[in-house]
């Protein structure tokens, strides 16, 4: 082996973290075009979270954190809702930081809650939400594509992201009522689950506002 | 137990010996997904389904063969067809996963990286496959779609044009 076969090998590369593979017998479900997404932040699996009328028609799933995306046959029943009507109860900075482990990120704007969710109405009407995931069972994972958009971006090296766009996803939050959501970024850093939801958001806006969020 | 005693256990059903002979090629196996279809999601697509298959095709895994690149062939395949259903042409970005530390060997590893990543595609796979994931030739070839001898006349030409790019 030549010098520089010996420095290739030396590579220490950053790659994407291997998923926990199902190697149990498969369902039998094929793909098929993505009819609807429906996006839940899941606080523990298991947990009143459930779409009941879409579980028995998911075919993939994608998993973010404590995000999983979900594609399904047919949306969740959901409504329209103002960003401000899906906040959760009024909560304390330091209510947040028991809930989250840290500060929020964002300073100087009111907290909301919604179980294990803290949230805050920013500027621009982009909804930003906080959910300390830490050691919840992972969910099956699995790919979405089609009609829904969601594409996988890096924040950062070792930061991914979801990027959600396009035709319209079911949101479901403890707590809340189903409501379709507009485009969303998902991120994670550390513990934190981070989401960041506006009818407007372009990517690079919400990239640029993720990257000054600590 | 060893790899030949997995492999007839899980050829009569056995779900845990399949997941014993899988759980040490799964890293490589999804590496080598990544590096054919330069999406992680793709990647892990593809990995998922080739297990699927693998544990469907079982049946037809000749014993006394090596499984390792008989797994790989089968993730190498899905990920090809997932790469070229996806119509995705975004190239493969290496990093490295940690700054030079002092006491590294003297090797400018960021350099190497760029030129890795400067190399036309096919070139990048062979050496990423080689080099990277520690593939043999065999399994380099069996992953690739390529010839033995085809492996190796790639690998020479692919590290001929880092060595330019690198000096």
């Amino acid at each position: 082996m030549t010098e520089l076969e010996r420095a290739l090998a030396s590579l220490e590369i950053e790659w994407p973290e291997t998923p926990a593979f199902e190697l149990r017998a498969p369902a039998p479900a094929r793909r098929r075009r993505l009819l609807a997404v429906a996006v839940a932040i899941v606080v523990a699996v298991g947990s009143a979270l459930g779409v009941p009328q879409s579980r028995g028609a998911i075919l993939r799933f994608l998993h973010l954190g404590g995000v999983t995306v979900e594609r399904v046959q047919t949306l969740p029943p959901a409504r329209e809702r103002a960003l401000r009507a899906s906040l959760g109860s009024p909560t304390t900075r330091a209510e947040a930081r028991r809930l989250l482990g840290r500060e929020f990120a964002a300073a100087g704007v009111p907290l909301y809650r919604a179980g294990r969710v803290v949230s805050a109405l920013l500027s621009g009407n982009v909804l930003l939400s906080e959910l300390a995931t830490g050691n919840d069972p992972a969910i099956l994972k699995k790919f979405v594509a089609g009609a829904t958009a969601v594409e996988e971006i890096e924040l950062a090296p070792g930061t991914p992201a979801l990027w959600m766009h396009g035709g319209r996803h079911v949101f479901v939050a403890p707590q809340l009522p189903a409501r379709y959501a507009g485009n969303t970024l998902v991120w994670q850093r550390g513990r934190i689950t981070y989401r960041l939801e506006g009818r407007t958001l372009t990517r690079e806006a919400a990239v640029r506002l993720a990257r000054t969020l600590r | 137990m060893d790899e030949g005693e997995l492999v007839s256990q899980a050829q009569r059903g056995d779900g845990a010996a399949f997941a014993a002979l899988v759980r040490p090629h799964e890293e490589t196996a999804f590496r080598l997904a990544y590096v054919i279809t330069r999406s992680a999601a793709d990647a892990e697509d593809a990995t998922q389904d080739a297990l699927v298959k693998a544990w469907r095709a079982l049946g037809r895994f000749r014993r006394g063969s090596p499984f390792r690149p008989w797994l790989l062939r089968i993730v190498a395949n899905e990920a090809r067809n997932r790469r070229r259903a996806s119509g995705r042409r975004a190239r493969l970005v290496l990093r490295a996963s940690r700054e030079p530390m002092p006491g590294d060997e003297p090797v400018d590893r960021r350099a190497l990286l760029d030129a890795l990543n400067a190399l036309p595609e096919e070139a990048q796979a062979v050496l990423a496959c080689r080099y990277l994931l520690g593939l043999s030739e065999h399994e380099t070839a069996v992953a690739l779609g390529l010839r033995h001898g085809t492996v190796k006349s790639r690998t020479s030409r692919a590290l001929d044009r880092l060595r330019e790019l690198y000096d």
